[in-house]
């Protein structure tokens, strides 16, 4: 394992001043036996290309395209959570001026097949329509839909669309829901729509040995999102020519949308052609929208072949498009030394998936990637059940899964560490993983491949001044004042093996991980990558192009990277998308596999029209632009010449360059293995940056609101391909994390109504509320991929975790146990009132059994 | 999110905007700004079935200093107010101008239009009922004057007529040694605070309190007018024991409900603590101290 190199840029962003970060030596690839290549530009922060394109109003969004006769669509959605629909009447609004035609649940029923379920069992007898059929199941979902000449016509229309309920029991909480009292789907006959034990090691052997058992009583992970910029939009054409359906649209995942599309249309795959330029954002957010995608086609179908757009307003996205998951962490029980090492943990989880899974159980096993958090701990069982409620369905939301296990983790470290009198640095210290156990095998057979908790913990206790602090705290303790100091500790898995799905399901039938990456020097010379991935302003192009220069001795001006996604580019398999965290592993693999591909092929020619052997040729920038020569002499031939030999001037080509293409296509791939579904045992995912935040914070006595004194974020996510990129994606999810903590939130009232459905009830977190943040990097390459990167951007929800922690320091003196993710002033205030009218008695409970050892 | 049918018609002078909002009947409505009009109506939440626009109306977007008084016109933007001389000299303007919304509201949203929307949350029906302030209006027979008390009569309710139009506001300046302030929590910026108060005093001899304003803003169907927690100051030294007294009234006459804002019981807490802070910064702004102050937001 290479030593880290600690790398800190210790600026304050907010005051604007930027000091030059210092960074090691750049180094060479480092594994997998690719052939080495100078790393000349893969690792600068040089500026983005598509930085000019974005903020010059050049961008293309799908609402910025439009299609010959384009229609749109408006959808009449239910106002309730979970009612029968007793009768849909349309006939008004056919008749409005402009109106094309209207599409009905009923109407879709005959023409589609029930989206795929990934759950085993009953699950499989969910029938998940695109639109309610006789039944609604969450505020927001769509009933009918209207399709005319215009918005405004669409719009107008559909409120001439007569529906009747006949309102059912709304299930909102996990814990209703699993009393199975209103069930929402009749055909699998509760709401528990998947259950799974997670047990390694020998849980009660190490309760019984523990010195102490802390019992801790309900947790709670609330509902948020991830509110991107631009909603869902789609523009689809189904042409009743070819029976090709043309999607442009902002779906992060295509290949998942595709693969449940093509059956549910009943088309083949291969016919349905999917277009992204620019994104305005995603988080994982958008990876759901394919039951939209599938109503516009039948739309385009039914009104003759013409197309038709989506643009998906704010209040119908915060309704009805998809929210992060909800858990709940009941009787967890936790076995400790004396010394306050955790040896053991056992809990029942309830993930609340709302009305439909979709993307859903997979979040019941994803979380496993992180099984044992940051930490050495080997006994654990998860008692593991998600159910359906009455809310918005899920959607893969930035930290998936994994954020509301390393939330559970980080409560568990903080709860023990007040009970038993440990601090909250010792007690991760105690716990953490160490550096030399990497690459770490975690209980449940996962591979940390590199990491160093401890000293990232040292690099943000210096950054945000923590031994000062802790000593202003005592001082304010006197005063009266509440300062809490907290740590959060998270891992952002990344590059996953989609053999986990096994564990959900054995039946599943996909597994292991790929992606593409196409390069190509086009008939003038001219360097071109077709990517795999749908990048959503995570700066794909440029990392793309930092990877192809090196590759052939050029600079990423040099390189033309083809933006967005495109079907036709072919640079896809069934894994392609943008989503937990693996670009700079994937996408950077498959495309410098392309780039070492093309790289051969130019020597192979060179060498033949050079006259000279392939080891005597180097490759760099010539007078007249890219080109390979023989070292040492004026020989040379530029990228022009080589491109003409191919494609316009090959008479005359030997035989044995025949094969040279110039268009070179690479796949991704990991040595991933089918899990071991009975144990729940195997490699889930490849690569693990780690994210260690520390912040300070007050409550101030008299608003309860709760003020960020000083917030630092360190980052290790191996090998950073371009550090600028890299700290944007900290702030932009730290920015999230610190909106989730204190400000965003999907609360549904007891009637299944969402309470936040516009920006000014889910007061997504704005500049106003950001802290200064004080950024610090460390990396530890990565020894499983070729570039020593690790998939990063998530951020494992850091500032979650961060700050309840700081909230439980500052108010643990007052008897509030931190329960819940998000808390505001008024939260605090009422827990303040719990604790003082006795509330948090029983609540967290230790068995002191064998003091002695 | 397109709003329902309407027409429009701009109006170049206040009795042709008159005239129009008499033809055009009880669903005709001014835009201004449209701040809070036009999301409303692409949320058709609102239908109007004609808009007056009054932004081409000349002279309603001044602000002028006439001996004694400012009259800051019903066109005049938030922003305007923010950067302005008048800001400058009364700072609780500022206080409540600078924290208005975000940028782009403060740039677009008007003074008049916020106080005629009467919103119980909006800032201005709050900060301005700690100043003498009057209402001008202007109808079918001419101008009249409404004390600002008498003005907003409940939530979205103005004594305005249907085809009465605000024109300008009129404050009287504040007297030497006096102060004010206007401090309001928000969650984020583009929202409406949680709760607000403005406070104005007026200070003899260093500390003794001769008369003091404290309003309650979004904590009841319109601002609230805390007499008795003012009782508690006036003729009072502004110790802590008697500012406490205050903001304990001004407590208990706080009339809030529960949202996604806060629950009432912390609505009330939260604007005690208010008052109680903006009397501390009305009293040092009193005595010619530079304070710097206004909204407040979630984490910071």
């Amino acid at each position: 394992m290479d030593r880290a190199e600690t790398q800190m840029a210790g600026k304050s962003v907010a005051k604007g001043k930027r000091k030059k970060a210092v960074r090691g030596a750049s180094r060479g690839w480092s594994t997998n036996g690719a052939q080495a290549a100078p790393a000349k530009w893969v690792g600068q922060p040089i500026r983005r290309k598509e930085e000019n394109r974005l903020v010059s109003g050049k961008g293309i969004f799908v609402d910025d395209e439009k299609m010959p006769g384009m229609l749109h669509i408006k959808f009449v959605r239910s106002s309730y959570a979970h009612a029968r629909i007793t009768r849909v009447d349309v006939s008004k609004a056919e008749k409005f001026p402009g109106v094309v035609c209207t599409l009905t649940g009923a109407e879709i029923k005959k023409q589609v097949q029930p989206f795929i379920e990934i759950g085993p069992g009953g699950a499989q007898k969910i029938a998940d329509y695109p639109m309610a059929v006789d039944k609604v199941v969450f505020q927001g979902e769509p009933v009918a839909a209207v399709v005319a000449e215009t918005r405004l016509a669409a719009e107008d229309a559909a409120e001439f669309v007569e529906v009747d309920y006949e309102p059912l029991p709304p299930v909102v909480t996990a814990e209703d829901a699993l009393k199975d009292d209103s069930v929402l789907h009749s055909a699998m006959g509760t709401n528990r729509n998947w259950h799974g034990v997670f047990e390694y090691g020998n849980v009660e052997k190490a309760m019984k040995q523990a010195a102490h058992v802390v019992h801790i009583g309900r947790l709670h992970f609330h509902r948020f999102s991830s509110t991107p910029l631009e909603c869902n939009v789609i523009l689809v054409n189904w042409d009743p020519r070819s029976g090709d359906i043309e999607y442009h649209c902002n779906n992060t995942f295509p290949s998942f949308a595709s693969q449940f599309l093509a059956p549910a249309l009943g088309v083949r795959i291969d016919q349905i052609h999917m277009k992204s330029f620019d994104i305005g954002g995603g988080f994982g957010i958008k990876i759901t929208s394919y039951p939209y995608m599938a109503v516009c086609a039948l739309a385009s179908r039914k009104a003759g072949g013409r197309a038709v757009k989506w643009a998906e307003t704010r209040i119908e996205h915060m309704q009805a498009s998809a929210h992060g998951n909800e858990r709940t962490f009941l009787d967890t029980r936790v076995a400790l030394d004396k010394n306050g090492v955790i040896l053991a943990i056992d809990s029942k989880h309830v993930d609340d998936c709302g009305a439909f899974p979709r993307y859903e159980p997979l979040g019941c096993v994803i979380w496993a990637q992180v099984l044992p958090a940051t930490y050495r701990v080997k006994n654990i069982r998860i008692d593991m059940h998600q159910v359906v409620t009455n809310k918005c369905p899920v959607g893969p939301n930035r930290g998936y899964s994994r954020m509301q296990h390393l939330w559970f983790m980080e409560r568990v470290i903080d709860i023990c560490g007040q009970t038993l009198g440990i601090s909250a640095d010792d007690m991760r210290l105690r716990n953490y993983i160490r550096k030399n156990e990497m690459p770490y095998k975690t209980p449940n057979g996962c591979v940390y491949d590199s990491g160093d908790y401890a000293n990232m913990l040292a690099l943000a206790k210096n950054l945000v001044g923590w031994d000062e602090w802790k000593n202003k705290q005592a001082a304010a303790r006197k005063d009266g004042r509440w300062i809490g100091l907290g740590i959060g500790s998270t891992l952002d898995s990344g590059t996953n093996n989609f053999g986990q799905a096994r564990i959900i399901n054995p039946d599943a039938p996909f597994s292991g991980q790929s992606k593409v990456g196409i390069v190509k020097l086009d008939i003038y010379g001219e360097v071109v990558v077709s990517m795999g991935s749908v990048p959503q302003g995570q700066g794909h192009e440029t990392a793309a192009a930092q990877v192809v220069a090196d590759a052939l001795g050029i600079t990423p001006e040099l390189v033309n990277v083809r933006p967005g996604f495109d079907t036709a580019h072919n640079a896809y398999t069934g894994h392609t998308g943008t989503y937990a965290s693996q670009f700079a592993v994937t996408g950077l693999t498959a495309i410098h596999g392309a780039a070492m591909k093309l790289r051969g092929e130019l020597s192979r020619l060179a060498a033949w029209k050079l006259q000279a052997k392939e080891k005597h040729l180097e490759f760099g920038v010539g007078a007249q632009g890219p080109e390979v020569r023989v070292k040492g002499t004026q020989k040379a031939i530029n990228y022009w010449a080589l491109a003409n030999l191919v494609n316009v001037n090959n008479a005359g080509m030997p035989e044995s360059l025949w094969d040279v293409t110039l268009n070179c296509r690479h796949v991704f791939h990991a040595n991933f293995q089918i899990p071991d579904v009975k144990r729940k045992y195997g490699n889930l995912t490849l690569t693990y940056a780690a994210q260690v935040h520390a912040a300070v914070l007050e409550v101030d006595r008299e608003t309860f609101q709760p003020k960020i004194l000083a917030y630092a974020c360190v980052d290790d996510c191996g090998k950073a391909v371009n550090p600028r990129i890299v700290e944007g994606q900290v702030h932009g999810a730290a920015a999230h994390g610190i909106g989730a903590a204190l400000l965003e939130n999907c609360a549904y009232d007891s009637d299944g109504n969402l309470l936040a459905a516009t920006f000014s009830d889910y007061t997504p977190i704005t500049a106003m509320n950001m802290p200064e943040l004080l950024y610090g990097h460390l990396e530890s390459p990565s020894p499983f991929t070729l570039n020593g990167a690790k998939g990063m951007g998530e951020g494992g929800a850091a500032p979650v975790h961060t700050i309840c922690a700081a909230l439980q320091d500052a108010l643990y003196p007052s008897g509030v146990i931190i329960d819940d993710s998000h808390n505001t002033g008024d939260s605090l205030f009422r827990s303040l009132q719990k604790a003082e009218s006795g509330g948090y008695a029983g609540m967290v409970r230790v068995e002191h059994q064998r003091a002695s050892r | 999110m397109y709003a329902a049918p309407f027409s429009y018609h701009r109006a170049a002078s206040l009795q042709e905007a008159v005239k129009l909002l008499q033809e055009l009947g009880e669903d005709a409505r001014l835009i201004a700004g449209g701040q809070s009009l036009i999301p409303l109506m692409k949320m058709r939440m609102a239908r109007p079935t004609a808009l007056i626009d009054i932004n081409f109306v000349s002279e309603l977007g001044d602000i002028r200093t006439p001996k004694g008084e400012l009259h800051i016109g019903a066109l005049v933007r938030h922003a305007d107010l923010e950067h302005s001389a008048a800001g400058a000299t009364i700072p609780l303007l500022h206080d409540c101008a600078a924290g208005i919304a975000d940028v782009q509201v403060r740039n677009q949203g008007t003074i008049g239009g916020s106080l005629a929307e009467a919103d119980p949350s909006g800032d201005w029906g709050t900060a301005l009922l700690a100043l003498d302030t009057s209402v001008i209006c202007f109808g079918p027979g001419g101008q009249r004057t409404v004390p600002l008390e008498d003005f907003i009569k409940d939530a979205y309710t103005t004594v305005l007529a249907h085809d009465e139009i605000v024109t300008a506001l009129h404050v009287k300046l504040p007297l030497k040694g006096s102060g004010g302030a206007h401090l309001a929590f928000k969650r984020c910026a583009p929202v409406y605070p949680t709760a607000s108060a403005s406070v104005q005093v007026m200070i003899e001899d260093g500390n003794m309190c001769k008369d003091a304003r404290i309003i309650l803003g979004c904590v009841g169907l319109t601002a609230i007018r805390a007499k008795e927690a003012e009782a508690a100051l006036r003729g009072k030294t502004l110790e802590e024991k008697n500012i406490r007294t205050a903001a304990d009234a001004a407590r208990a006459a706080a009339d809030p409900q529960s949202d996604m804002r806060g629950s009432a019981d912390y609505k009330r807490i939260l604007v005690g603590t208010l008052v109680k802070r903006a009397i501390g910064i009305a009293a040092r702004r009193a005595r010619g101290e530079s304070v710097e102050a206004g909204h407040e937001y979630a984490g910071r």
